[in-house]
């Protein structure tokens, strides 16, 4: 273990472990399985080498002082890279960790699965493209933007063909909002069963989206206003995936969208175009949108009768339940995290709402017992996530940290057991009970449930 | 009589402004009856968008066994891919139009046939998207004769049954979660009310302490090394978790 204390602080890893040969290899072949292995190794090298006190990683003990100052990097006293090196930019090296991640045995086909956001290691509200959660029924394809349609038919007096260049030539508007899978947090429904807040409630990103809103073009296909109640929202991927949304949302602030984040989609999100329904669950936001029916009664697709409908104890199934209700998350310190030493911590997490803007959020540090209300960071946008922030000074003893959501219409994110309580334990869909971490003395963080 | 002329250009004016919305010419274009025949396959629980053709049981074994058993097993009862397709409804299920195993049963024992109340749905879909990896490869009698041997394998349709466009109301009156849906709540639209409803109580609020339930430890590593899964600098750490296989 890789853990040394050095005037009373743990020390769990050198911060430098990689050698300049290595780095400048990486920087100019990328990071291949090779590379990533060496890295892993180097690692372990390094980190025994700390234990048995070979390297001594600090001068906190009246030396002259830290290396790291004392010792000229090489970034410092060598010409770095030129500009465009990266014509499109990476992330650093130093965070190939944070990636999207599939939850082993949850699907037997990868083109019917789900990857998950790392929601631990993100700050703010935007989901960078490259980390938004995939979920897809047929695989995903990058589809030529030239040969792409949408076609508007049903209840229209002039069912029409668009291309992307007569969308994108069209009023836009950009908004942020929400993403989330119905079954987000499914798998705890019954009883803690996964150890990260990526695979708690990794289904879930947020974007800045730009395209046209969909009641524009349905005007500009005379909309029968009269007769239509309903859409039917199709996919152009194998699945061809359609859902019922119904009217009054399609004329409200759903968005027929290509931008994500001030660039096109990603293929993985829908490109080149996807329907954003602000506060819907992910499903309804159909990717790779290549028809709307307008239509006068709800069309039961697959995705709306034997996936995506919540089983209630009387074994009733609620059908078209497509709101993501109030519900928030603990980001840090979360699930399969662990805190180095006690004292200060900034607790922070993500509250949204499928049906506004988050009015507050509270955090309890002792399991439930009391609670004070977090800094809410702006901006606080309507079906958004909106980041929160608490200060916290840990003791070093066990503790149970919770976060509770309040949105404007004053809707209180429940415990897990007055959602039971409606719902039963045998629902897969819209789990929005409050979460709980346990801090254990070691600083280790664990999924963990409370009546 | 002035005042009423008054109003009534007023009234015209609204009506002027009114009608003038926006138009957008030369964006986008008509779309041709053979372009919406092309894509427009969905069927509605009221039949709306079904195709005339027929397919029967027998048939629909041959096109099963050779396009949809690998995944699905050859009674549609396997669950080594996809969740089954078929088992766990009853003739008295099928009298009463509820699956009385959903409330019975986990999610993992759930078949297809036990939630699902509209054939339309299944016809849609095996359509629009099956075989999996080809879809919309079926004709449209396929689709009619699988269909009919998935409803034969549920006991809803007999083995010498021919399903048509004609006759498939037969088939949904013995659909065994016919009336297994419900509207009857608020999570359709975003005025809606919730189901739940929680207190946000601040000061020494009830807990169960004894209640914790903790992640059980056998599934630490299920999802590999947490380590690797967070970042190696900073204030926290990925817990050390063993990979298993």
């Amino acid at each position: 273990m890789a853990v040394k204390t050095i005037v009373g602080r743990l020390l769990y890893a050198p911060e430098n472990f990689i050698s300049d040969g290595v780095i400048e290899d990486i920087r100019q072949h990328g990071l291949n399985a090779d590379r990533r292995d060496f890295i892993r190794k180097s690692f372990a090298v390094a980190s025994a080498a700390l234990v048995s006190g070979h390297a001594v990683a600090a001068g906190h003990t009246g030396g002259e002082g830290d290396p790291a100052i004392l010792t000229l990097p090489k970034h410092s006293t060598s010409l770095g890279n030129p500009v465009a090196h990266l014509p499109y930019g990476l992330p650093s090296n130093y965070e190939s960790n944070l990636q999207r991640r599939e939850s082993p045995g949850l699907m037997r086909k990868r083109e019917s699965s789900v990857a998950f956001t790392p929601l631990q290691g993100l700050f703010g509200i935007i989901t960078p493209s490259g980390l938004h959660f995939e979920r897809h029924h047929a695989g995903w394809h990058d589809i030529d933007p030239a040969s792409h349609r949408l076609m508007i038919n049903g209840l229209v007096a002039k069912p029409k063909v668009y291309t992307l260049g007569d969308l994108m030539r069209l009023p836009s508007v950009s908004r942020m909002h929400f993403i989330e899978c119905g079954a987000n947090t499914a798998m705890d429904w019954g009883s803690p069963a996964l150890p990260s807040v990526q695979y708690t409630h990794g289904m879930l990103s947020c974007c800045e989206f730009t395209g046209v809103p969909l009641s524009l073009l349905l005007d500009d296909c005379g909309i029968d206003k009269r007769n239509a109640k309903f859409i039917l929202a199709e996919g152009a991927d194998g699945a061809s995936l359609t859902r019922t949304i119904p009217i009054e949302r399609a004329l409200d602030d759903v968005i027929v969208a290509w931008g994500m984040n001030g660039e096109m989609l990603r293929p993985e999100n829908g490109y080149p175009l996807r329907l954003v329904v602000p506060g819907a669950q992910g499903v309804s936001w159909v990717k790779w949108l290549r028809r709307i029916e307008v239509g006068d009664a709800p069309y039961a697709t697959r995705e709306e009768s034997t996936q995506y409908t919540d089983v209630m104890p009387d074994g009733l199934s609620r059908q078209y339940s497509l709101i993501q209700e109030c519900k928030s998350v603990i980001t840090t310190p979360s699930g399969g995290q662990r805190l180095l030493e006690k004292g200060f911590y900034n607790i922070s997490g993500l509250a949204w709402s499928g049906r506004g803007k988050i009015e507050r959020v509270d955090v309890s540090v002792d399991g439930g017992k009391n609670w004070k209300t977090a800094r809410l960071e702006s901006p606080v946008l309507s079906k958004c996530l909106t980041r929160f922030n608490f200060d916290w000074i840990w003791n070093g003893k066990p503790a149970i940290v919770q976060s509770r959501a309040i949105d404007e219409t004053g809707y209180v994110q429940p415990k897990l057991a007055e959602l039971r309580s409606v719902r039963g334990t045998r629902s897969v869909y819209h789990n929005n009970a409050i979460q709980s971490w346990r801090v254990e003395a070691a600083g280790e963080v664990v999924n963990v449930q409370i009546s | 009589m002035f005042k009423f002329l008054d109003c009534l250009f007023l009234l015209l004016c609204l009506f002027c402004v009114n009608s003038q919305a926006q138009t957008y010419p030369s964006v986008g274009r008509p779309a041709t009856v053979a372009e919406i025949a092309a894509w427009d396959s969905d069927v509605r629980p009221d039949f709306r968008g079904l195709p005339v053709g027929s397919g029967s049981v027998s048939q629909g074994m041959k096109v099963w066994e050779k396009k949809c058993a690998s995944c699905h097993g050859d009674f549609a009862e396997s669950p080594a891919v996809f969740p089954p397709l078929i088992g766990g409804t009853t003739s008295a299920d099928i009298e009463r139009g509820r699956a009385a195993g959903l409330t019975a049963v986990t999610e993992n024992s759930k078949t297809t046939i036990m939630k699902l109340a509209t054939v339309s749905t299944l016809w849609d879909y095996i359509r629009r998207a099956m075989p999996f990896d080809a879809p919309k490869s079926l004709t449209v009698n396929e689709v009619y004769a699988a269909t009919a041997y998935l409803l034969h394998l549920a006991d809803i349709l007999p083995a010498d049954f021919t399903l048509t466009e004609k006759n498939i109301t037969q088939a949904q009156a013995r659909m065994p979660n016919r009336d297994g849906m419900s509207v009857a709540h608020g999570m359709l639209n975003v005025n809606g009310k919730g189901d739940v409803s929680s207190q946000a109580c601040m000061i020494d609020c009830r807990v169960n302490e004894q209640s914790v339930v903790v992640l059980p430890p056998s599934v630490n590593g299920l999802n590999g090394n947490l380590a690797e899964q967070n970042r190696t600098y900073g204030f926290v750490r990925g817990m050390e978790t063993s990979v298993r296989r």
